[in-house]
């Protein structure tokens, strides 16, 4: 780790975390320790049921872990609050609200004036390019509509860290694409610290400035990878030899343990 | 694609084909009306005839005097809102109660599950059966029929509350914790909103099981109301009265699970 530990905007100590099932402990991480420094982005890849999701549970305050540390701007995290926000896999939007209503409803403990909520709802929106739409309920919105709204949610907030649980995993491989390339150009212009977790190798180089592969059951961090690309990136970085020589290095880490899966 | 090539063919076909359905729907109409008025005639002229026995079955022209005598005189009117009354207030007060304990119930595990085992046994239970009891702890009067309107209705309105609040999903209740709200905010934000079609539906179930609780309950005597006619003209074999009397019952019945419809598509909007 070349982090010097002190700057780091959350950080990750020899965490621990098992689940009981009715055959035992089931290990899901095994002492993770990694951090993430004020404005940037780290990806951490791996097998599905590798303990991603769980661990930003954790760090958003959602679960408890058994041993070990989470801290926040040097503060132990001991329960959910505005300061991290979440874009869900499966969006977790309100039905019942309209797009502007769900933007807005990530603010309610912030105790802001209307109209700040009001002007930050109206940024959060135009930025996702959802402007136009602020009166359509969710159910007539496309899948990567839909998830556009649940980045303009967290974004609302302003978070010290937002935590992205396989944000495109649900939309299809072309919008996929598209909210990429759109989700890094927000969060880089917004400069937002951001911890994605995915199991996509080339989601996870795309959009990280660092990239974490984890094993899977009990994760564990096998190795970190810069990514050396400037940004903002577009589309066509994908394509470059660095690139596919990155994904060739990730994928040979990662096939062992998908084979040890299947 | 060739169609809409030509300028406006696309649109003509389109207003071409809902004439169509138009047309399809109100000859469908016209088709149930004939039915019906069919069905009339058959039963007027069997009952003049002969063919039926007119004592038990009346006929179509006797039912339609007794109906419009009822309602020129003004006892149609009268008896409704005596029926109305009970029905009103116990139903109000059914829905009210009933939401705050089912929701209770699903928001708060240990309540849900002590109480659990008492709704499904009432709600099993063939409430009406209580009906002698409540006469005599409250008499013939508001007061019974009140309460056993609110015995009848309340307990799917329980019921449905409780699932509704037990099935908020998992995801919608993260999502709301995540940015910090408090039990307060994720009960009035998240879990209120997310049982609502559940409780809907209690109240829609309610709205029928009331008006069965009212009416039978008025047979049991008093001196008006809907019910209470049905029985005092079948005592006195005034059968087209009787008649003009359900009849009254099912319109005002009808009225309210119309009602209620419209309500649940209205708040039930974004599903």
């Amino acid at each position: 780790m070349m982090n010097t530990h002190s700057a780091a905007r959350l950080q990750v100590k020899d965490l621990v975390k098992a689940f009981d099932t009715p055959d035992g402990s089931l290990p899901v991480l095994d002492h993770i320790s990694f951090s993430l420094n004020a404005g940037e982005i780290v990806t951490i890849v791996g097998a599905s049921g590798s303990g991603k999701t769980t661990l930003l549970r954790m760090i958003a305050g959602l679960d408890t872990p058994d041993s070990g540390q989470l801290l926040l701007n040097g503060h132990a995290i001991t329960k959910p609050g505005p300061d991290r926000a979440m874009i869900f896999q499966q969006f977790g939007l309100m039905p019942w609200l309209n797009v502007r209503d769900n933007v807005n409803f990530g603010m309610h403990v912030l105790g802001l004036s209307d109209e700040e909520r009001q002007a930050r709802t109206a940024d959060a929106i135009e930025r996702v390019g959802l402007k136009g739409f602020e009166t359509f309920l969710p159910k007539n919105l496309s899948g990567g509509m839909q998830q556009r709204v649940g980045i303009a949610r967290a974004l609302a907030v302003r978070p010290d860290v937002l935590l992205c649980d396989e944000p495109f995993a649900a939309v299809d491989a072309m919008t996929r694409q598209v909210m990429q390339t759109d989700l890094l150009n927000i969060v880089t212009a917004q400069g937002t610290t951001a911890l994605l977790v995915t199991h996509d190798i080339e989601e996870a180089l795309f959009l990280g400035d660092r990239v974490l592969v984890f094993s899977s059951r009990p994760a564990r961090l096998i190795h970190e990878f810069q990514v050396p690309v400037p940004k903002p990136r577009q589309h066509e970085v994908r394509t470059t030899a660095q690139f596919q020589d990155l994904r060739g290095q990730v994928w040979s880490l990662l096939q062992n343990q998908a084979r040890e899966l299947i | 694609m060739v169609f809409v090539a030509k300028s406006g063919s696309g649109v003509d076909m389109i207003s071409a084909k809902a004439k169509a359905r138009q047309t399809a729907k109100r000859n469908e109409l016209l088709l149930s009306l004939v039915i019906f008025l069919a069905l009339m005639l058959a039963w007027e002229s069997a009952g003049r005839m002969g063919y039926v026995n007119t004592f038990f079955f009346s006929w179509p022209s006797a039912i339609g005097a007794q109906c419009w005598k009822l309602l020129v005189s003004g006892a149609l009117w009268s008896n409704l809102l005596v029926t109305a009354y009970a029905y009103c207030i116990g139903v109000f007060v059914a829905v009210i109660a009933g939401s705050i304990l089912g929701l209770a119930m699903g928001w708060w595990k240990t309540f849900g599950s002590i109480v659990d085992p008492y709704v499904v046994f009432f709600s099993a239970m063939p409430r009406i059966a209580l009906y002698p009891l409540l006469l005599m702890i409250f008499g013939i009067n508001d007061l019974s029929r009140i309460v056993i309107v609110i015995i009848g209705v309340i307990f799917p309105v329980i019921f449905n509350a409780y699932m509704g609040a037990k099935q908020t999903p998992r995801l919608l209740i993260d999502a709301a914790n995540v940015f910090g709200y408090s039990s307060n905010q994720l009960f009035l934000h998240v879990i209120f909103p997310a049982s609502l079609p559940y409780l809907i539906a209690g109240v829609r179930t309610g709205v029928t099981l009331g008006m069965i609780m009212v009416v039978v309950a008025e047979f049991f005597g008093g001196s008006s109301g809907l019910g209470q006619n049905i029985a005092q003209t079948a005592q006195l074999y005034k059968t087209a009265e009787l008649y003009a009397w359900v009849l009254y019952t099912s319109l005002f019945a009808l009225i309210l699970v119309k009602g209620a419809d419209m309500f649940e598509r209205w708040a039930m909007r974004w599903t």
